[in-house]
């Protein structure tokens, strides 16, 4: 079986946070790569460099700090991190796109479901406002929004939690993505609507053929999901290998601990 | 929804009552002779005095006025004036559009300034913030009494053929009339401006800072639809809020201009009225001013509570 | 969110604004011995202009300006502290109470308190002393007056969250004494509101006293004040364009010491909670 070609080719990725008179390396050099319809997933815990990668690949430096990237993030031939920042714009949500922690933050108050839908795919494929009405409706639906069409009209508050994190998959998936990172899709939601969110990432991952990059610190999460496991400590890749194979055989004593950390049911001892 | 602005206005009609007390009380509890001071400056024989009394119904009990006086008040007899023996509610009206229109432009003024400078300042930061934040500083330290003679200071320096007393009613012609106006608004709003610049800072700050902007870069959205769709509709209600509450500071001040620039608003009568100890007058002015106020507080209050709504999460 | 300002921002504030305050007491204090003339002679020619004689020249009845700035400062300066200071006290006072009786009566009273924010600052003050009168006492007492609620809803609001804490139940069930709560805990929270909201009560002082000079319900003549300075000299500004520019600068300065303090009290004191 051949490798996939590549879609994502990191080298050397560095982050430096300047916060005053302190800089701190959040990422330390990573290199990876992501093939067209490749699914790969980045493990590790808080603060190891994970969600601050993914920002690397779409160049979104957190309002109010300044932050330094280092290395190569070629994207289909182009250097993410050296192109201008308008191409960056075209790219973002059009070629890379990206679905967020927490739900009930990310969707902006004053507009309405159906409006957050329409501006992103009237900013990237010229549509008028009639068609990328029906084209949000049909996003909603895809997402699994019953009653779509009045929904649309709703806003933010009121939906719940899980609804509102399938509206954000439905934003990020409207220009049909080559890339779609899912930043701990499912840490913020009740653990009954978390499986549902991972299936419908997994459908339209499947139906619309994109790459997923999925990061989380739950390896109970990338389970089933992805091809391949990077997993992430303190800035830097420690272990990479497939699901099975990581599973099985972790080589690493940081892999081991954060396995551990997931309860399973072949458990031998009783944690009671 | 409904019930909390039911509940708002109830809460304002005691503190409605409590302020024609204090109203009242003002007036009448006041050393020197409200009969005598009706007369104006014309010494009256103590008959002639007894009979005013009578009249306005000072010889009885304190209470019995008071209650006399708010029936009338809610008929909407204000009382005549002591210095033109008219109604005050037949003088005070048109002053009061006068007041209004000064205020409003003054308001708008200020909102216009003060956004605009404090939207730069948060979204610029560097240098533009502290030049920003320095002349608000600044701004802040001149009353608007100040500025205004300041403004006439100059105009009579360097621009004599000017003319800055020449306010023109509305009707006769509103071109002249908001020209006019200009200068007073501005003195009005300078110092308010500061306020409404702080707190777009501050909100469009705060606004920037949220997980849906991230958002919205994060869709590849231009910046000009991410300011103005993302950023400033929400940094505006906050805003809009703050300039509704300045109000009652820009109604203070609006004594000070029109005396300034004599215009003959709400303002100017209040201190005519002061000044030639017009009891009625100056009872109505406090009274109609500080309902104003009350009432644009708690409408600034429910359209808070109904934004809020939509924004605060569960 | 994440905007630093150098600490260094507060405390070059505050000194700053020290420094201003004590150009501004010092005049307080001695300005009937710094200034040059007796205020109220009127010895020289009218309308001079600035001379070696007169700094600032002369009025239309050729009265020193200077010595006119420098005694109406002490004037309008005096009584701004102490109405200041009172409403301070009485504040405190009300808002101690309120904040820890709590219940009805701190309702009732948050209610009546209610009915004096209902009035604009400047309305209720030309009104008070339309009604007492013009003179020094009264303005006092009307600038109290009007001041004190809101330095009470500053001083309430700390005092009763203060009560709710945990700890403070905890040191009450364990036997530690009001008194003791109350100056190790809820003190310390009540002094920098406090701070910030005198400084910033000063500042709309002097332009309350000022205004209501100018309007003429100030402290009735010989006495020179600075707000009745800039209103006679608009009659004759153009011949004596100094007449208007002394007073103005001289209220721009003291509003600016006050709030120069504020924001670096605010700075200094924020921060320091964090």
């Amino acid at each position: 079986m051949s490798a996939p070609a590549a879609l994502l080719q990191v080298r050397g990725l560095t982050a430096q946070f300047n916060r005053g008179d302190v800089a701190s390396q959040v990422v330390k050099g990573i290199s990876f790569d992501i093939g067209v319809g490749e699914s790969v997933g980045f493990v590790g815990e808080s603060g190891c460099g994970k969600s601050v990668t993914a920002r690397a690949l779409m160049r979104l430096a957190p309002e109010g700090s300044s932050v330094a990237w280092g290395g190569t993030v070629l994207f289909k031939g182009q250097d993410l991190l050296q192109v201008n920042e308008r191409v960056m714009q075209d790219i973002r949500g059009r070629r890379i796109a990206m679905v967020f922690q927490d739900p009930m933050s990310s969707l902006n108050p004053v507009l309405t479901v159906g409006a957050q839908i329409e501006d992103i795919v009237r900013r990237h494929t010229g549509a008028s406002a009639s068609q990328a009405r029906q084209r949000s409706v049909e996003l909603l639906d895809l997402v699994g929004i019953r009653d779509a069409a009045r929904r649309a009209d709703d806003y933010p508050h009121q939906f719940s939690g899980g609804m509102r994190q399938r509206v954000l998959i439905a934003i990020a998936v409207s220009c049909q993505p080559d890339l779609l990172i899912a930043d701990e899709p499912t840490t913020a939601l009740d653990v009954t609507v978390q499986a549902q969110i991972l299936r419908l990432l997994m459908r339209l991952r499947r139906e619309l053929g994109m790459a997923l990059m999925l990061i989380t610190h739950d390896f109970g999460v990338i389970a089933g999901m992805v091809d391949r496991v990077h997993v992430m400590l303190d800035g830097s890749i420690v272990e990479t290998g497939s699901v099975d194979a990581l599973f099985a055989n972790p080589q690493q004593a940081y892999t081991q601990a954060l396995l551990a950390a997931v309860p399973r049911l072949d458990m031998a001892e009783r944690l009671v | 929804m409904r019930r909390l602005v039911l509940i708002r206005l109830a809460w304002m009609l005691p503190i409605l009552l409590g302020v024609s007390v204090v109203a009242f009380v003002l007036m009448r509890a006041l050393p020197g002779d409200f009969a005598q001071a009706s007369a104006g400056t014309t010494e009256l024989a103590p008959e002639a005095l007894n009979i005013i009394r009578r009249d306005l119904g000072l010889d009885q009990p304190v209470w019995e006025q008071y209650l006399r006086w708010l029936a009338q008040l809610l008929k909407g007899d204000f009382g005549d004036s002591f210095t033109t023996h008219k109604p005050v509610l037949g003088e005070l009206l048109p002053r009061l559009a006068v007041t209004a229109e000064l205020t409003l432009m003054a308001g708008l003024m200020a909102m216009a300034l003060g956004a605009s400078s404090g939207l730069a300042s948060a979204r610029l930061r560097g240098r533009t913030d502290w030049l920003v934040r320095g002349v608000n500083g600044l701004f802040l330290a001149v009353p608007n009494f100040v500025v205004a003679t300041l403004i006439v200071l100059l105009a009579g320096l360097y621009f004599p053929e000017v003319g800055i007393f020449n306010y023109t009613p509305f009707l006769t012609d509103p071109l002249g009339n908001l020209g006019s106006l200009l200068l007073p608004a501005f003195s009005l709003a300078l110092a308010v401006s500061v306020t409404i610049s702080e707190n777009t800072r501050a909100a469009v700050l705060e606004v920037s800072s949220q997980d849906f902007v991230m958002v919205a870069r994060a869709k590849g959205l231009r910046p000009h639809t991410i300011l103005w769709q993302y950023l400033v509709r929400n940094a505006l209600t906050p805003v809009i809020t703050v300039t509704g509450l300045q109000l009652a500071s820009l109604l203070g001040g609006s004594i000070l201009i029109e005396t300034i620039f004599t215009i003959p608003g709400m303002g100017q009568y209040l201190f005519d009225s002061v000044s030639s100890r017009n009891y009625p007058v100056v009872q109505a002015i406090v009274l109609v001013a500080a309902s104003i106020v009350l009432f644009v507080n708690v409408l600034v209050d429910v359209a808070y509570a109904r934004v809020d709504a939509r924004v605060s999460y569960e | 969110m994440n905007e630093r300002q150098p600490l260094g921002g507060g405390n070059a504030m505050i000194s700053v604004g020290l420094l201003m305050l004590a150009c501004l007491v010092a005049i307080t204090l001695f300005g009937t011995l710094i200034a040059p003339y007796n205020p109220s002679a009127t010895g020289a020619d009218s309308l001079a202009g600035p001379s070696a004689a007169h700094w600032l020249g002369t009025d239309s009845i050729g009265r020193d300006l200077l010595s006119r700035l420098i005694v109406g400062g002490r004037t309008t300066l005096l009584i701004t502290f102490v109405a200041v200071t009172l409403a301070v006290c009485g504040g405190l006072a009300l808002g101690l109470f309120c904040g820890y009786v709590g219940g009805l009566a701190d309702q009732v009273v948050m209610r009546i308190l209610d009915v004096v924010f209902a009035f604009p600052v400047f309305l209720l003050a030309i009104a008070v002393v339309a009604a007492l009168g013009p003179s020094v006492p009264n303005l006092i007492l009307t600038i109290a007056i009007v001041y004190t609620p809101r330095l009470a809803r500053v001083v309430r609001g700390p005092v009763l969250s203060v009560k709710r804490w945990d700890h403070v139940e905890a040191a009450r069930s364990v036997g530690v004494s009001e008194f003791n709560i109350a100056t190790r805990h809820v003190l310390p929270l009540i002094v920098s509101p406090v701070l910030v909201e005198t400084s910033l009560t000063l500042a709309q002082t002097i332009f309350t006293v000022t205004a209501l000079s100018f309007l003429g319900l100030g402290p009735p003549p010989p006495d020179p004040n600075w707000g009745a300075m800039l209103s006679e000299a608009r009659q004759f500004m153009e011949l004596a364009p100094l007449a208007v520019i002394g007073p103005a600068t001289a209220i721009v300065f003291a509003t600016l010491t006050f709030i120069v303090l504020a924001n670096g009290l605010r700075e200094r004191l924020d921060v320091a909670s964090r």
